[in-house]
């Protein structure tokens, strides 16, 4: 069948050098994306290992030290309580993160699913599936949130109230599971309408695109198609995109958390921190500096991390 | 024709289209863009589909591969590939023909292939799927398939992506994916269109030259019939979605039949042209899909038209003197008749 002979050549193993490895290169030469990888890398450490660094535990009280100002011992000082605000700053990355990261994963992965349907497959997917989309991005963020914490909140406490108290298993005890539960579902819910237009936008235009049309006539089966073509092509604007979807995620835990309807209290959240701060901010500036400052670091670094992918992942764009 | 036939090639069809009628969904209902064609390729034989843009050469080679956009489809017709309905096939089976048992070289090498993968990848992703071949194997194969299209440095150059190639070498590397598997049949959709003259050439060039030592059979769309002289066995004239003449090459510049035919050969400058004589031209321009006259399609371009060809569609049929020489136009079978 040959017609081409083929002959023993010297070739290189595997590629010396990937996509991936290029686009680490032109990340590297990108100041503002290296400060935002570093500020990011810190953050994600400090929310990893951080509640087991601090000094202090983010809830033991100190009582005669209340409010007091920053010092070696309490690098940011300490609050109403006499907790240590480093430590609080601390665990609410960790909170910060957590919730930050498991909310775009899930709104991600809805986005994408949802959009390449939509762009793949077209109607009647793509009416159905855009239509749920602007109806969801048309009822207001906050209200949905407040809803579901509202209606659904009380509801899964007496549950577990009850749960505890048929079985007695300590892990119907821990609140928090239903705080993070409820700020994650209802987040999710509200953050994947721009992950399925982006990819459906993506996944439309590349589709029509020649070397879709030239992958058809190499005889690939769809999936692979969708697999090594489509994706890979729509990735870019997608990593940039949840780049800074992260940081936006964090910013809305913060928000709601400071109007009461996220995370809440004795878990360290910034949110919740800048809001205890803003009471006092005249007399105890420290209370309400830290975690804001922190939040604003967090989201600033997220942001140019994000523009350095952007350039970083298109290999079109090197220079 | 006659040289081109010396050589030792079986006369039997390996692509036979019969009747293949294409429409578009549009806003006034259908409309037809390719109707009724009838085209054949003989194994090892090269063919030149030629015509004017928009006249269905494209969109006549993807329906062959059933590679068509949403709105148009398919209506009527048939055809066969090395025995087979590939209007009938299975996705399945189909998938296996394409880039397989038919290669494709498309007409823009700037965005047929794909951006973010490295070349050497793209060559190998037909071997890993039709071959089973390993990647490793497919990277041998890969450097082969380069350096057969002429490709300096191809080991180099598998690492390299499409952006870091010139048009001429992207093209080669389209004609090198399209060639991975030893088609049997090779489709080149104005694979020079893209490219400037010399490129061009050379183009033509290695694709005769890889006929040759791969023995395959070829199909060349083009608007550019005197680039093709020297490079197909037969031409196929396509007007306004319907083959007006079919001819070996030779016979078709020496006795150009169909008005059409002699209209666009007329239309190729001569270094002989005076210095200051007008270039020659078809006068008006090729009807709208859904505006195709009731008779003959040229008819209202033709400056031989006669009330008949307002009426009706002429058949292709051969012309007197010549087996394989066919046209479809009343007035020139007529004068073969009283000839």
């Amino acid at each position: 069948m040959s017609a081409v002979p083929l002959s023993p050549v010297a070739i290189p193993d595997e590629a010396p050098v990937s996509l991936w490895r290029d686009a680490w290169y032109r990340l590297k030469r990108n100041k503002l994306a290296v400060f935002g990888l570093i500020v990011v890398l810190i953050l994600a450490f400090a929310a990893i290992f951080g509640p087991y660094l601090t000094p202090f535990d983010y809830l033991s009280q100190d009582l005669q030290a209340r409010n007091a100002a920053p010092s070696l011992q309490h690098l940011f000082g300490t609050d109403d309580l006499g907790r240590d605000v480093f430590s609080r700053v601390v665990f609410g990355t960790r909170t910060a993160f957590l919730v930050a990261v498991i909310v775009t994963v899930i709104a991600v992965f809805i986005g994408t699913v949802l959009g390449a349907i939509a762009g793949f497959f077209g109607n009647p997917f793509d009416r159905i599936i855009m239509w749920v989309t602007d109806m969801t991005m048309s009822v207001p963020n906050l209200l949905l949130v407040v809803v579901i914490n509202a209606s659904l909140k009380s509801p899964i406490t007496k549950w577990m109230e009850a749960q505890y108290l048929a079985t007695l298993n300590p892990f119907y005890r821990q609140t928090i599971w239903v705080d993070f539960m409820l700020v994650f579902g209802s987040m999710a819910l509200i953050s994947w309408p721009p992950y399925a237009r982006l990819v459906r936008a993506q996944v439309l235009s590349i589709r029509s695109r020649p070397y879709i049309t030239a992958a058809q006539a190499l005889g690939l089966s769809n999936w692979i198609i969708m697999k090594r073509y489509v994706i890979p092509n729509a990735l870019g604007p997608l990593i940039v995109s949840v780049s800074a979807g992260l940081g936006t995620a964090m910013v809305l835990e913060s928000a709601f958390s400071f109007l009461g309807v996220g995370v809440n209290p004795p878990t360290p959240s910034w949110g919740n921190m800048i809001s205890d701060g803003l009471r006092v901010w005249q007399h105890y500036p420290h209370l309400l500096a830290a975690p804001a400052a922190v939040l604003g670091l967090a989201s600033v670094a997220f942001s140019f991390l994000g523009d350095g992918l952007n350039d970083a992942l298109n290999p079109r764009g090197a220079k | 024709m006659t040289q081109a036939m010396n050589t030792t090639r079986s006369n039997e069809k390996l692509l036979d289209v019969r009747g293949l009628t294409v429409e578009i969904d549009g806003r006034n209902g259908p409309a037809v863009v390719v109707d009724g064609i009838d085209l054949y390729v003989n194994r090892g034989e090269t063919l030149g589909v030629v015509g004017e843009s928009g006249c269905g050469k494209s969109l006549t080679m993807l329906s062959l591969m059933r590679l068509l956009p949403n709105k148009i489809k398919v209506t009527k017709g048939s055809a066969s590939f090395d025995g087979h309905d590939l209007q009938k096939m299975s996705n399945k089976e189909l998938r296996k023909v394409r880039g397989g048992d038919i290669g494709f070289v498309f007409q823009d090498p700037m965005t047929s292939l794909n951006p973010v993968m490295r070349i050497g990848d793209q060559i190998c992703e037909p071997l890993i799927y039709h071959r089973g071949m390993k990647k490793a194997e497919a990277r041998v194969r890969a450097v082969e398939l380069l350096r057969l299209v002429g490709i300096p440095g191809p080991e180099e150059r598998l690492q390299a992506y499409p952006h870091e190639l010139s048009g001429g070498m992207r093209q080669r590397v389209m004609i090198a994916i399209g060639l991975a598997c030893n088609p049997k049949l090779l489709i080149a959709d104005e694979p020079t269109t893209a490219l400037d003259v010399t490129i061009q050439a050379q183009i033509v060039d290695l694709v005769k030259d890889l006929r040759a030592k791969l023995g395959m059979s070829v199909v060349w769309i083009t608007h550019d019939l005197a680039l093709i002289a020297g490079l197909v066995d037969r031409v196929a004239v396509l007007y306004a979605g319907t083959v007006v003449e079919d001819a070996p090459v030779d016979e078709l510049y020496a006795r150009p039949s169909h008005p059409y035919t002699r209209g666009l050969l007329a239309s190729i400058p001569k270094l002989s042209d005076a210095p200051a004589s007008r270039l020659s031209s078809i006068g008006g321009t090729p009807p709208e899909p859904g505006r195709r006259p009731k008779g003959c399609p040229f008819a209202p371009r033709c400056p031989l038209a006669e009330a008949i060809c307002h009426e009706r569609v002429p058949k292709l049929e051969p012309i007197s003197g010549a087996g394989n020489h066919r046209t479809a136009c009343f007035v020139v079978q007529k004068m073969q008749e009283a000839a």
